[in-house]
């Protein structure tokens, strides 16, 4: 019974089912904060027992909520940061414990650690690994806090005075990025496409109209296209990025996507990294949400009693519809500085966007290639 | 109000509401944990409630109270979504039979502290209760006599009646509730009875005759002393109908809510119920509680493909088996060369080759060999059907029967063995055995069944009652296209629309109707009769065709002829027709007259249907005793409209026929079809 769920777990789950706890945002956070939990808890004397009681855990998750796999990327990046703090920490003990000069170069430092890579022995105790993950997981916690933040504040790279700009439904991170782009720029005009059947859009028109010196227009989905040929730019959000570029959007996506490509109109789409998932599409998975049948028809009506009625949650969108995503790209290229008995870690700012066919580096870069398959 | 907030939600279940109506799988197990689309009906009660927010549920079971604990045992076990935050207890036992035991038990035992949310546990709904708990407690705090709030659902008539229908009438500003009426199973009622006092009594009254009752309610902390003090309340109707009608002097109201459109609400009480509630929760009208959604276990168990198909990974089965409508658990193993549509397969089921199901709910460990057929009819557990079955229309299978190669079943119950059945005071039924662990179970009571719904106040007592059973879910286009909502319209319209204005000719109408039941009960001298509706007929001032064409519709307007015992219409008309046959051929005489006479006939087919079904039967009689003549009924057949009268045609068409060939071969055969 190793595969037994977490108290925790398990209300976070019943939470995210009964609709508690709604948003990618708000998800990752809180299955951060169980991840946390489980670093702290004295259950694990090594990096081997815990990387199995994460992936334990996460596979649950994946199991109960197959739709939200911002669950399992955070239980990657728990995954890859415990490999690179062990390893880490392993380079510093055999490095005092081999070479007491403490001169080790950094062209040293990267062979070694990639030449051992394939047969690093995690299930070793390591001193020290729970209060270096702790560190480092600060740092994953604060950049999920300005992701957000981090995406609006490129908004006025891509959106300039009197465009006129599309969206679809309500994300937050849309709307923190069209907020910071009307304080800049001047004379924009913002169509929202409502997004039926929750009409989301009508959220975020609501919200977007306080705002001063701009134009909020909102359409129903079945004017898209109607309203394209006048568009300057699409931006929406997304659920998630799958590993070829594709998005798992809200539905309605898809038909933005394809007028926005009929009429030559930009497709910016904006993910934060956490949303960065290494799938595919596969029809087997239950990529699709399917949600109440009332939502589309009413129960009473008599065509009801015979028609089967479907009311997707998500569209997906094929890579080759996107032009660019915008993410909170710190890239962490690592460069590890070595000078005299300390490791300074120094982010690299890898700022902007990419293009869908980037993905897959992204990709590598943030989760370990073992832990693709928890 | 600030300490109710500080209070938990409580909520009560009642489990085994009616058990007579699941035989025989009632007999076997709880039928609370009867697995709906495999899901036992108590989880989706209990899932409802923990959505609504509630916080503490006491499960009331009588027969089978250590199922239910094991079975709220394992569910926590297992992390079933209603166990968190709330707490389940299961309390009750052989001492308590009925709801009104257990809501007695409740007070007695001081267990509800507030207001509380009292569910069947048979009720499968996605509504959100906290709304109407609110809307209670600010009744509560208006009124202190509110005792209830029942809460309603609205539907149309386009699906088959359930039992769970209802006619009530309603204050609307107040949403109190006046009157409260069941609406029969199985035939549509011409008209409602409503007492007087509702429209006297209240400025402004509200019916709703298209309401399906869920089996939700509010109650307040004073519902369960009115059934400490009332001890014949036995079900919830008893109560409802017992306060409206002793509302002064028990100082207690009830009050209705109505669940938004977007709410699905349906009770399972009787297996047609559990054919359409399935349908609904696999075409994800119940959403959430939809199988794909992982309702009560904590994993998802289904993958959902298009046309409403959830497979199991764990499922053997090729998508080309799968239809449509089909839920499949897991272990289960369909060979080749089988069809399945809107069906139910449950865990560990092996389906054999070139079967075809249609409508099948098979619950666990089901064995169907090769070429079986099944249609509309539910499998109980462990049970095993041999090759070359034919299955159909409601039949019902209890749990462990094997049934022997090449058995045709149609609307049958089978119990596994003689013993199971639950008989009273040790009453021995012999079965009819159909092979070594099948026996066929007689559905059929003349006494009063044990269910809670109080439905045998409404059928008379000498009718036979049967179990509704699964069939054909048919939309009736007609009825639904022709159907008007009336709540909205202010009551001086459905005044006018319940009685219409009585103009001269109802009035005569209603006198012959009289004079003609007084002279057939006192069995009176038929010229008495015909003076009698003479005098009307000048004092009412109508023609002589308006007579004779009300005449024969005050025949069969006869109560007698209405509500024949048994249904026997025919041997209601002929003993009618023996008393009142001078009367009627007084009247009856010309061409023309007997004409007005079909005409009036046409007229009473579309008001009464027990006539419409035997409609040939009828002419065919009036035509044996010379009521009419050969010639009036070819010159009415052909008038009836082709296309409205559609149905009518086609049931004389035979009986035309006959006359033709008859007339050609000089009658001498009338006597063969004489067999009323």
């Amino acid at each position: 019974m190793r595969e037994q769920p977490l108290k925790e777990v398990t209300q976070l789950i019943h939470a995210i089912k009964i609709g508690l706890v709604e948003g990618s945002y708000s998800i990752t956070n809180k299955t951060l904060d169980i991840f946390k939990y489980i670093i702290m808890s004295k259950s694990w004397q090594s990096a081997d027992a815990l990387m199995q009681i994460v992936r334990a855990q996460s596979r649950i998750m994946q199991a109960a909520l197959p739709q939200e796999t911002v669950t399992s990327n955070i239980a990657r990046r728990i995954l890859k940061l415990t490999r690179e703090e062990f390893d880490l920490l392993q380079a510093k003990v055999q490095h005092f414990a081999d070479d007491s000069q403490a001169s080790l170069s950094l062209h040293k430092l990267v062979t070694q650690t990639s030449e051992n890579s394939v047969s690093v022995d995690y299930s070793l105790p390591q001193q020290g690994l729970r209060e270096a993950l702790l560190d480092h997981l600060q740092e994953v916690e604060t950049e999920l806090e300005t992701s957000s933040e981090n995406i609006s504040v490129q908004a006025e790279e891509h959106i300039h005075s009197s465009e006129i700009i599309l969206t679809l439904g309500h994300s937050r991170s849309v709307e923190n990025f069209l907020k910071r782009a009307i304080k800049k720029r001047q004379f924009l005009t913002i169509i929202v496409a409502e997004c039926a059947p929750a009409c989301r859009g009508h959220n975020l028109a609501a919200t977007l109209a306080n705002e001063k010196n701009v134009e909020i227009i909102v359409i129903p989905d079945a004017a898209i296209f109607a309203m394209m040929s006048r568009v300057n730019k699409v931006i929406i959000g997304t659920h998630s990025v799958l590993a070829n570029g594709g998005l798992r959007a809200a539905c309605g996506a898809y038909t933005v996507a394809l007028a926005a490509k009929h009429y030559s109109v930009p497709v910016i789409v904006l993910a934060p990294m956490y949303k960065l998932s290494p799938l595919h599409l596969c029809e087997q998975d239950a990529f699709n949400m399917v949600g109440c049948a009332e939502d589309v028809i009413a129960y009473d009506s008599l065509p009801a009693r015979d028609a089967k009625v479907y009311s997707p949650k998500f569209d997906y969108v094929p890579p080759e519809l996107v032009t660019l995503f915008i993410s909170n790209t710190y890239v962490y290229i690592f460069i590890l500085l070595l000078t005299s008995k300390q490791i300074l870690t120094f982010l690299m700012f890898n700022s902007g966007g990419h293009a869908p066919s980037y993905v897959y580096r992204l990709l590598t870069e943030l989760y370990h290639p073992e832990d693709l398959e928890l | 109000m600030s300490q109710f907030q500080k209070e938990i939600v409580q909520a009560v279940l009642i489990a085994d509401n009616n058990a007579w109506n699941f035989k025989p799988l009632s007999d076997e197990a709880s039928t609370a944990l009867l697995p709906l689309v495999n899901v036992s009906m108590l989880d989706y009660a209990l899932i409802a409630l923990n959505r609504s927010g509630v916080e503490e549920v006491f499960v009331y079971a009588s027969l089978y109270l250590q199922d239910i604990r094991q079975h709220i045992k394992e569910g926590i076990a297992t992390f079933a979504s209603w166990s968190f935050k709330m707490t389940v207890h299961v309390i009750g036992g052989e001492g308590c039979r009925c709801f009104g035991d257990a809501m007695r038990d409740l007070d007695a035992k001081a267990l509800i502290r507030g207001n509380f949310i009292l569910l069947g546990a048979d009720t499968v709904t996605n509504a959100d209760l906290r709304p109407v708990l609110e809307q209670h407690k600010r009744t509560a705090k208006f009124d202190k006599g509110a005792a209830a709030t029942l809460v309603f659902k609205e539907s149309t008539s386009s699906t088959a009646r359930t039992g769970n229908e209802l006619l009530i009438a309603m204050d609307r500003q107040s949403t109190r509730l006046h009157y409260h009426q069941r609406l029969r199973m199985n035939h549509k009622e011409a008209r409602y009875q409503i007492p007087l006092d509702v429209f006297l009594g209240n400025s402004s009254v509200t019916l709703h005759h298209n309401l399906l009752d869920p089996q939700i309610a509010i109650g307040s902390p004073s519902m369960l002393s009115l059934f400490s003090d009332n001890f014949d309340f036995q079900t919830r109707d008893d109560f409802v109908r017992g306060l409206l009608i002793n509302e002064e002097l028990l100082d207690s109201r009830i009050y209705v809510s109505l669940l938004p459109p977007a709410q699905y609400a349906h009770k399972v009480n009787n297996w047609l119920s559990y054919q359409l509630v399935s349908r609904d929760i696999i075409s994800r009208w119940a959403y959430p509680l939809v199988p794909d959604m992982g309702v009560y276990k904590l994993q998802q168990q289904y993958v959902f493909y298009k046309d409403n198909i959830y497979k199991s990974h764990d499922a053997n089965v090729s998508k080309v088996a799968l239809q449509e409508n089909v839920v499949i658990q897991a272990g289960s193993q369909v060979d080749a060369g089988t069809t399945i549509s809107s069906s139910v397969v449950g865990a560990n089921c092996r389906i054999g080759k070139n079967c075809q199901l249609n409508n099948v709910f098979l619950m666990a460990n089901v064995t169907i060999h090769d070429n079986c057929q099944l249609r509309h009819c539910v499998i109980g557990p462990d049970a095993v059907i041999n090759e070359k079955c034919v299955i159909t229309a409601g039949c019902v299978l209890g749990a462990k029967c094997v049934l022997p190669a090449n058995t045709k079943l149609s609307n049958t119950l089978v119990t596994s063995s003689q013993d199971t059945q639950r008989t009273e005071e040790n009453e021995k039924i012999e079965l009819d055995s159909i092979g070594p662990k099948a026996y066929i179970v007689s559905d059929v009571t003349t006494g009063d069944p044990d269910d809670s719904d109080g439905e045998e106040d409404l059928l008379p007592k000498a009718t036979t009652l049967c179990i509704p059973k699964m069939s054909e879910i048919q939309a009736q286009a007609n009825d639904a296209s022709d159907y008007s909502y009336s709540s909205d319209d202010d009551d001086e319209d459905e005044s006018r629309v319940a009685t219409p204005l009585p103009d001269d000719t109802n009035i005569f109408l209603s006198e012959v109707i009289d004079s003609l039941t007084r002279g057939f009960r006192e069995k009176s001298n038929p010229d008495f009769l015909i003076l009698e509706i003479n005098s009307s007929r000048y004092a009412y001032n109508m023609s002589l065709k308006e007579v004779n064409f009300n005449v024969v519709k005050a025949v069969f307007g006869m109560e007698s002829i209405l509500e024949p015992a048994n249904n026997n219409v025919l041997v209601a008309i002929n003993a009618a027709f023996k008393q009142l046959g001078p009367v009627v051929s007084n009247y009856i005489k010309s061409e023309d007259a007997m004409f007005d006479c079909l005409k009036a006939l046409e007229d009473i087919c579309e008001e009464n249907e027990l006539v419409r079904e035997k409609i040939s039967q009828v002419v065919h009689y009036l035509y044996d005793k010379d009521f009419i003549s050969e010639d009036a009924i070819h010159a009415w057949y052909k008038q009836l409209d082709p296309k409205e009268q559609a149905p009518l045609r086609q049931s004389l068409a035979k009986l035309v026929d006959w006359l033709n060939q008859s007339s050609e071969e000089d009658d001498d055969d009338d006597d063969d079809d004489d067999d009323e």
